[in-house]
Parts: C-alpha cells; sequence; structure tokens
C-alpha cells in the first residue's frame, strides 16, 4: 500500500516520472510510443507491440523506452506508433505491419534515420 | 499548400512551382521533395505535425495528454501536472470559488443539450438534503460518436479529477460512472486508474490530506440507448427498468436514491481540471459568445481522414470537413455533414461555411449533441438516412409514451414505403404532421428530438424525396427496390473477380471480355461493384 | 358457457334494464348515466378487461391530458356502481324481442382464473410464458429451481460479488450474460429469489437491454455495427451478406450453434467503418469479399486460439 499524498508529493512523482520518461532527463536514448485505443488494437496494434517486445528482447537492446498509450487521434491510418531520438522531433509512422516495424526498429530507433515512406511526419501536436 | 490525403505540406511556394507540383505530385503522385518543409540538411524531408492540417486546427485542451501518456500508469498523469488542478482547489479555493470559475468559464454540458455546467454545479449544491451524488454519464449512445471512449481510454485520470474537483464543489461523497458495456477496454482503464487514484488517497478517505473524502464506483450499461437520458440512467442504476421519468423534480433535486444528483457528461468532466488550473478567463477566451471552450468531435463516414478531432468552438464545418478531415475520398462530391445523432439533423453543403456553436447548430435545425460528425456524399441517400435513423429510435424507444413508441414506427414505415418506390406525395404532409405530435407530446428528448432528423432532410434534400416518389428513382443509388447494377462493358476488363465474389452466380462473361449481370438472379448485394478494381459496375 | 339473462319485467311491460355492449371509454359513459339514472346495466365486453383503446393511450387529443387520468375514475365508478354488471371476455349470441323487451344470449369465454380470489395484481402477465421463456408444467414447479451443482457454485459467486451493492440485479445479470452467454431460466429464478426481488422484475430487466438474450447463443456471437458511419459504409449490406452465408436471419443461431449473428448499436470504432465482432476480436474496414476468410477462422478449431487479435480486414 502506497503511502496517502499530500499535495506537496505530487511534485515530486511528477519529477521522478519525468526523468524516467523523458529522454531530455535522461531517460534513455530513444522511446517507441505504440498507440493502443481499441481502433488501433483492431488495426493490430498488439501485434506490432509484440513484435517490437521481441526485437528489443532478440537484440537485447537497453536504452530504449518501449511504451504505451491511447488513441493518437487518426483513426483511418491506424496502426500508429511515435518514434523519438534523444534531442530530435519525435516521427509519428503511420499503416503499420510488421515488416514495416522491423524497417523502422532497425533504420530509425537504432540507426537513427526517418524511414520517410512510412512516416506520417515530425513534431509534436498543439496542445494549449 | 497541403496536397491531401497525403497531408504534404509545401513552403514558399511561387507561382513557377505550380505547374511542376501539379504535374509531379497531383498526375504521378510523387511529391516534390525540393519544395517541402525541409527538417535539416542531408536528411530526407518529411512534413511536420504542425504543418499538416489534420494536427494543425485541433486545440488540445481535453485530449493535451492523448498519445502522450500510457493511461495505466498514474504517475504519467502527474508529470504532465495531474492533480494539480484538484491539490489547488483543495488547498487555496472553497466551493464556492471551484463553481464560480466553472460558471465564469462559460463551460457547457458536453452530452448534448448544452446546459451551464457551472449553474447545474449550484443548484445541485443548493439543494437541500445530505448524501448528495454525482455522476458521470459515459454511456455513448450516439453511433458514430466515440469521444467518451477515446478520452477514457487515453487519459482517465483527467476525468476522475475532474469529478473529484466537482464532488468537492458541490458536496458529494459519492460518485459513480456509468459505461456502456460495449466499451470493454475503457471500463478496464478506468478500473485501473480508479485502482491508482485511491492507492494515492486521490480518492477515498481525506483526499490529500484535506479532509475531504469522496468515492467512485464504475457501473456498466447494458445496451439500451435511452439509458444515456439523465433520468433513465439513474433508474438504470437503481436496478429499475430504465424507463425516463418526467422532470421536475430534476436530478439536482432528487435524483440517485431521492438525493440530489449531478449529472455530467464524460467530456464536461475532462474539461475541470483545465479550467481549475489555467483560470475561467482563460478558458472563455476560446470559442464563441455563446459557447466557450474547445469541442471533440468524431469525423467519421465519407471522408478521408477519420478520426478524434479537438477545435475551438466557432470553427466552420469545411475547415472540420475539408482542411482536418481532408475531404471526400475518390473525388466524390461533398453532400452533407450530419451532427447529434439520432436528435440531431443534417448539414446540407449550402451551410458548409457554418461557424459551430451551440446556438447554430440549433437555428439550422440539427443540434451539438455529443459530437459524432458523420460526413456523405453524393452517393447517400438522405431518405436512406432518415429512415435508418427511425429504425433506431423505434428500436430504441423505451415505449413508455405511446406517441413516440407508435409515433416514431408509423414515421419508419412511411419513409421505408418511400424508400422502397411505394410513396405517394401526400407522404410529406402526413410525416409533419406526425413528427409535430411526436415532438409534443414525448416526455423525454429521445421522443421530442427524435423527428428531427426526418424534419431536416425534408427540409435540405427535398429534391431527394421528391426523386424517390415521383420519379420512384434514387438519386444516390442507395434504396435497393429502385436501382439496379449494370456492367460498363467499355471499363470492364474480364477479369471476372466480380462473378467470383456473386453469391447469386448473376454474372456471366467470357474471360478478358464484358461481363455482364443478369438482372433477373441478382439481389443488388453490390459486391460486385465492391470488389471490382476498375469501377465498372455501375448503379442506375 | 352460455348463460341465459331473465329479467322481469316493470310494471308497464317496459324493463327497467339497458345492455350495453362495449366498454371502451363510450360504452362505459354511457354505462355511467344510464346506472345513475336509475337503470340496471349490463357492460359487456369482449375483451378480458373494460376500458378499451383509451386505456393504452398516453394522451389524448387535443389538449394533451394524460389519458389515464381521465379514465380511470370512470373504471373504479363503473367496477364500484350498484347497478352495473359487468360481463367481460363475453361476445353477444343472439338478441330477440322488440324495444322495451329483449332477450339476450350472452356467450361468455373460460378466464381460467378464480375471479372471487384474483385481485388483479397482474404478477401473472409479467410472468405470460407466452411472451417469456418460462414454461410451467404444473402449478407446483412452479418457484422451484433445478439448479446442477456447478450452476449452484457458480450463480453464488456471481451474487458474493455483489452483495455489497444496493441494486445489483442489472451487474448480476451481466456476469451471468458474460459466464454462459444467455440467461438461463433456472439461474434467472434463483437470482430473483436470492435477490429478494420478483421474478417478473427480473424478466422486465432482461428483455430490455439489448445486450442480454434469453435463448442460448452460439460459440461465437457476430455483431454487425448497425450505427451511423457503418451504415453510410454499407454496414447493412454486410449484415445480409451474413445473413446469406450463415443462412440464418438477424438475431439467430446457426443450428451447429457456432455462430449467433447480432446487430449492434455502434463499437465506437467509427473510424474504422464498417465494423463487425466476433466474440472479442473487432474487424473494420470489412468488404463482403471478405467475410468468408473472417468466418473461416472460426470454422476451423486449430486456429480459433491465435486469432484472438483483431486484424483489419
Ligand atoms: C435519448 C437520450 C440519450 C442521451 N444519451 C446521452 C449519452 O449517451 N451521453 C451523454 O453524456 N448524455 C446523453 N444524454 C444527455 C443526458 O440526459 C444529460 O443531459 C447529460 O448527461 C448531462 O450532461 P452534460 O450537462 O455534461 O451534457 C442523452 C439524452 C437523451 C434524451
Ligand atoms: S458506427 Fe459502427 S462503430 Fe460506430
Amino acid at each position: 500500500m502506497m503511502a496517502k499524498l499530500k499535495p506537496e508529493d505530487l511534485s515530486r512523482i511528477a519529477e521522478k516520472m519525468r526523468r524516467q520518461t523523458l529522454l531530455r532527463e535522461g531517460a534513455g536514448r530513444a522511446k517507441v510510443t505504440v498507440h493502443m485505443g481499441t481502433c488501433g488494437i483492431s488495426a493490430g496494434a498488439r501485434k506490432i507491440m509484440t513484435t517490437l517486445l521481441g526485437l528489443i528482447d532478440q537484440q537485447q537492446v537497453q536504452d530504449v523506452i518501449l511504451t504505451t498509450s491511447g488513441c493518437a487521434g487518426l483513426c483511418s491510418r491506424e496502426p500508429m506508433m511515435t518514434v523519438e531520438i534523444k534531442d530530435k522531433a519525435p516521427v509519428k509512422y503511420v499503416d503499420l505491419d510488421e515488416k514495416k516495424t522491423l524497417t523502422i526498429f532497425t533504420d530509425h530507433v537504432l540507426g537513427g534515420e526517418i524511414v520517410t515512406d512510412f512516416a506520417l511526419g515530425m513534431g509534436s501536436e498543439r496542445v494549449s | 499548400m497541403i496536397v491531401q490525403p497525403e497531408g504534404i505540406f509545401y513552403q514558399m511556394l511561387t507561382v513557377e512551382n505550380i505547374p511542376n507540383l501539379v504535374e509531379e505530385h497531383l498526375v504521378k503522385g510523387r511529391p516534390v521533395d525540393k519544395l517541402m518543409y525541409v527538417p535539416s540538411k542531408g536528411k530526407p524531408p518529411i512534413p511536420k505535425l504542425s504543418d499538416i492540417a489534420f494536427f494543425s486546427k485541433q486545440r488540445l485542451v481535453v485530449l493535451k495528454n492523448r498519445g502522450l501518456i500510457d493511461p495505466e500508469k498514474i504517475d504519467e498523469y502527474i508529470a504532465r501536472d495531474g492533480y494539480q488542478a484538484l491539490a489547488k482547489a483543495l488547498t487555496s479555493m472553497d466551493s464556492e470559488q471551484v463553481i464560480e470559475q466553472v460558471k465564469g468559464s462559460g463551460l457547457r454540458g458536453r452530452g448534448g443539450a448544452g446546459f451551464s455546467t457551472g449553474l447545474k454545479w449550484e443548484l445541485t449544491r443548493k439543494s437541500s438534503g445530505n448524501g448528495k451524488y454525482i455522476i458521470c454519464n459515459a454511456d455513448e449512445g450516439d453511433p458514430g460518436a466515440f469521444m467518451d471512449r477515446s478520452i477514457i481510454e487515453s487519459d482517465p485520470h483527467s476525468v476522475l479529477e475532474g469529478m473529484v474537483i466537482g464532488a468537492y464543489a458541490i458536496g458529494a461523497a459519492e460518485g459513480c460512472i456509468y459505461i456502456r458495456e460495449e466499451y470493454p477496454l475503457a471500463t478496464k482503464r478506468l478500473h485501473i486508474a480508479i485502482d491508482q487514484a485511491r492507492e494515492y488517497g486521490l480518492l477515498g478517505e481525506d483526499i490529500l490530506g484535506s479532509g475531504f473524502s469522496f468515492d467512485i464506483t464504475v457501473h456498466r450499461g447494458a445496451g439500451a440507448f435511452v439509458c444515456g437520458e439523465e433520468t433513465s440512467l439513474i433508474g438504470s442504476l437503481q436496478g429499475q427498468t430504465p424507463e425516463p421519468r418526467i422532470r421536475p423534480p430534476f436530478p439536482a433535486q432528487s435524483g440517485l436514491w431521492g438525493k440530489p444528483t449531478n449529472i455530467n457528461n464524460v467530456e464536461t468532466w475532462a474539461n475541470i481540471p483545465t479550467i481549475i488550473n489555467r483560470g475561467a478567463e482563460w478558458f472563455a477566451s476560446i470559442g464563441t459568445e455563446s459557447s466557450k471552450g474547445t469541442k471533440v468531435f468524431s469525423v467519421v463516414g465519407k471522408v478521408n481522414n477519420t478520426g478524434l478531432v479537438e477545435v475551438p468552438m466557432g470553427m466552420t464545418m469545411r475547415e472540420i470537413v475539408f482542411d482536418i478531415g481532408g475531404g471526400i475520398p475518390g473525388g466524390k462530391k461533398f453532400k452533407a455533414v450530419q451532427t447529434g445523432g439520432p436528435s440531431g439533423g443534417c448539414i446540407p453543403e449550402s451551410l458548409v461555411d457554418l461557424p459551430i456553436d451551440y446556438e447554430r447548430l440549433m437555428e439550422v435545425g440539427s443540434i451539438m449533441g455529443s459530437g459524432g460528425l458523420i460526413v456523405m456524399d453524393e452517393e447517400t441517400c438522405m431518405v436512406d438516412v432518415a429512415r435508418y435513423f427511425l429504425d433506431f429510435l423505434r428500436s430504441e424507444s423505451c415505449g413508455k409514451c405511446t406517441t413516440c413508441r407508435e409515433g416514431i414506427a408509423a414515421m419508419h414505415d412511411i419513409v421505408a414505403d418511400i424508400c422502397n418506390g411505394k410513396g405517394e406525395p401526400e407522404n410529406i404532409g402526413l410525416l409533419e404532421e406526425l413528427a409535430e405530435a411526436i415532438k409534443d407530446a414525448s416526455l423525454c428528448a429521445l421522443g421530442g428530438t427524435a423527428p428531427n432528423p426526418v424534419l431536416s432532410t425534408l427540409r435540405y434534400f427535398r429534391d431527394e424525396y421528391d426523386a424517390h416518389i415521383k420519379d420512384k428513382k434514387c438519386p444516390a443509388g442507395v434504396c435497393r427496390a429502385l436501382i439496379s447494377y449494370r456492367i460498363d462493358p467499355e471499363k470492364c476488363k474480364g477479369c471476372m473477380l466480380c462473378g467470383k465474389h456473386c453469391p447469386e452466380k448473376a454474372i456471366g462473361g467470357e474471360p478478358k471480355g464484358p461481363q455482364t449481370i443478369d438482372l433477373e438472379k441478382c439481389i443488388k448485394c453490390g459486391v460486385c461493384r465492391e470488389s471490382c478494381k476498375f469501377e465498372a459496375v455501375l448503379i442506375e | 358457457m352460455t348463460q341465459e339473462i331473465s329479467i322481469k319485467k316493470n310494471s308497464n311491460g317496459k324493463i327497467g334494464a339497458v345492455m350495453v355492449l362495449g366498454a371502451g371509454v363510450a360504452g362505459i359513459q354511457a354505462s355511467l348515466d344510464l346506472a345513475d339514472m336509475g337503470y340496471k346495466v349490463y357492460l359487456v365486453e369482449n375483451k378480458p378487461s373494460i376500458g378499451g383503446a383509451m386505456a393504452q393511450l398516453d394522451k389524448t387529443f387535443p389538449t394533451n391530458d394524460c389519458a389515464m387520468c381521465l379514465l380511470s375514475p370512470k373504471l373504479v365508478d363503473t367496477a364500484r356502481h350498484p347497478n352495473i354488471e359487468i360481463i367481460t371476455n363475453a361476445d353477444l349470441h343472439k338478441l330477440d324481442g322488440e324495444a322495451g323487451n329483449f332477450t339476450a344470449i350472452i356467450d361468455k369465454r373460460p378466464r381460467y382464473i378464480d375471479e372471487e380470489k384474483c385481485t388483479g395484481c397482474g404478477t401473472c402477465t409479467n410472468n405470460c410464458p407466452v411472451r417469456n421463456i418460462a414454461h410451467f408444467e404444473d402449478v407446483d414447479e412452479l418457484g422451484k429451481v433445478h439448479l446442477s451443482q456447478e450452476d449452484q457454485q457458480v450463480i453464488e459467486q456471481i451474487l458474493a460479488g455483489h452483495e455489497s451493492e444496493r441494486a445489483a440485479v442489472i451487474s448480476v445479470l451481466q456476469d451471468i450474460n458474460a459466464r454462459y452467454r444467455y440467461l438461463p431460466e433456472d439461474i434467472l429464478r434463483h437470482t430473483a429469489k436470492a435477490l429478494d426481488i420478483p421474478l417478473s422484475r427480473v424478466y422486465s430487466i432482461a428483455t430490455f437491454y439489448n445486450s442480454f438474450s434469453l435463448v442460448p447463443r452460439g460459440k461465437y456471437v457476430v455483431r454487425v455495427c448497425m450505427g451511423t458511419a457503418c451504415h453510410v459504409k454499407g454496414g447493412y449490406q454486410i449484415l445480409q451478406a451474413l445473413e446469406r452465408m450463415l443462412k440464418i436471419a438477424s438475431g439467430g443461431t446457426t443450428e451447429d450453434n457456432l455462430f449467433s449473428l447480432e446487430e449492434v448499436r455502434c463499437l465506437g470504432c467509427c473510424g474504422l467503418a464498417p465494423v463487425i465482432t466476433v466474440n472479442e476480436d473487432l474487424y473494420g474496414s470489412v468488404k463482403q469479399a471478405k467475410l468468408p476468410k473472417i468466418l473461416e477462422r472460426y470454422q476451423d478449431e486449430s486456429v480459433v486460439a491465435e486469432s484472438t487479435v483483431g486484424g483489419t480486414e
């Protein structure tokens, strides 16, 4: 059982979490987010996730954070994932399958080269 | 300029570039790299999200965390300033101040009716009686809408945080979330989120050491559209047959188990943390005179980019359909947008520049509804759409009011006759008369708004009704009784794929030669048209 | 049963009694007026109860007054009026005589209910086996529940899981539905008893919601989305194609109990319309031509295990 939080604990957790998940805070070299809402999953996001897990395990990659997240909003182009390399803008990939995932993993995640053929765009959405 | 559907952004165009660009990209389908945004030297250029209309026109308030956090980890929500608004409310504001903020923000209910949220909270707060309840309505019944599912799936804590703040303002100790059973993933994530929030003491006794206690339970629906109506939802929670009951008393006076109850939609709750964090003025600065903030829409149907979009109120339909949605697939002609689900109406092309807010939509005979935007093109028959909604409402009417139960069925039969080519000119007057009676005499808004889809299609697409009734033709090629399929011998390459799929073996012809359809055998299932790669199957 | 009504004559040879045929609101009002004037009234009605069409209306034209509020007092007055005798479930068989002295022969159909004892509580209507699946072989069986040991355990466990809830019935039904894919009759009866609510209430809830079924479903439930987005993208054609392929109508189950076909209102995946689900697997952008392949996966036992991940077809 966790201790009950006090208001000031929130920023402490936030700090800790940012260190663990944000690349610029030194969490890792690269971060791959698979978008897994109902749409994404039914379009095959789980296969993408399994493929990535397999690749990371197989090649013993240590410095890549693999995480999931909810729907990215563009249902017609699911499955989607976002690849972010430290100090670079994140890149969104769309219409994925296992083969494309392999290419993206080797070329972009490990090699640092954006796979332009499968990429939708780079950067982040406007949040206000 | 942006070339859709690929969403490639070209910059610094000059008149000289255009012919080249049209030739290369639009005709040959090859994007012109040298005119595109180039991130840095040596790298192949890809467009920036902020340059792609689908993303750039959106403004994320409710969906601020979408795609960025793991919804199953509360810490990631906290890392993006989650629960700060709750801390702020509990430590530095009293409940009246919270309500003042919500009132001042101009936030209106996102569940359909658009009642002022702050006002509703105040009413419930002022109601006498203890043991008040708050309810989150996640029974997203509108077909074609999935905002609430997506919000809960990608950011469940924003809803929980909004609810705790609301409970603090209203003085409620218990909350319920009523979620449809068609959303198993959202339900699962909601349970995880609630457990994690309890562990952190963000739900339960003495939240954040403030002395305020509040907890939330989750209830699943079982597939009944009418359960989205607030009194019916309360009935369902109480284990009764969920029929709407007469109001007053409003839930704010006597709701769940007879206690004052405040009920809001998922999206309404999810707006609250941002309003408390950024202040009422900030929120009120977005949107139009009467409708503040942003609205999440699900853009679906005959549109290139289907998905969930969040835009400031007051954006025009054209921007949503053509810029964000990327226009109609296959170069077809845009016909209408349906908003507001079965209670709403269709907005024709002539009104596509209308800025969207609660009042304007009402003026043109539709409603904001929960946010489903269904785009229709020239191959959508508006009479068929009216028939579809009547069919939906006929089977979802709880049957309590005669006008709703029998009236909708009667309207359905008339419209179905029109679709089947059995319509008479005087049917239109009868439809209008029935619509009036159903509107006047039904108890809840299901019946009260049920004629809207018919009335709005009659208003804007009278010519289609006339074509069905007088010429016995369906211009869009949808109503089966009025169409027949034909193969264009010019276009047919004789691949025989259609014949392979035809369930009635009604298609014949030589390999590599033009095929023909035996109209005697044809059941008009349309599989030939669907499978033809050369668009050789025509509807007439 | 044919019963002859014989009436004493008045001194002037006329009979101070009236027969009113049809106990709708007009017949009722006429009877009340006549009875108040001192005539003996025989109110004959074909249906088992009086009230007619007005009792079924919600509002009346043109004032939009509540129909039952107007009618109910009259119904009660009629039943209580000493001068009115109500003969329901009956037809006029023969009428002889002339004005002032008629002989009427009335056929009264049996009611199968002891009218002396019946209080009109209505519970029997709610439990009517024609409308529900309940069927009672003989009266003693009523209320007896036959559960296998396994079922007994399952239901006890489900009930225990919702013990603390104030209105557990829907949650319990959902759990039963999840376990059996329909609501078996005996288990429903057990539930009604355990939760101490009338069986009729359980049935009215079970029949209200779309996701409950009172008849067994197949091993795989194919649900076709009939939401708006799916409709404009051809969901109805998908449904019809499935009906043809499975040779069942929507709502039915194949003979081998493998597939049931159902319609559902929007699965919240409208971006991928048209959408179908087979049990938990969701398929988006479905085409008619792809359906046989999707179904095949479930027809072949060995493939099923690994296909729990849906895919866009
Ligand atoms: C037939 C009918 C269906 C409704 N369905 C929903 C629904 O699915 N979701 C929802 O939030 N509100 C729905 N509502 C509106 C609710 O009754 C209620 O107004 C709303 O939940 C209030 O929340 P808000 O003030 O945040 O909009 C429906 C109303 C009617 C009459
Ligand atoms: S309309 Fe079919 S999933 Fe929403």
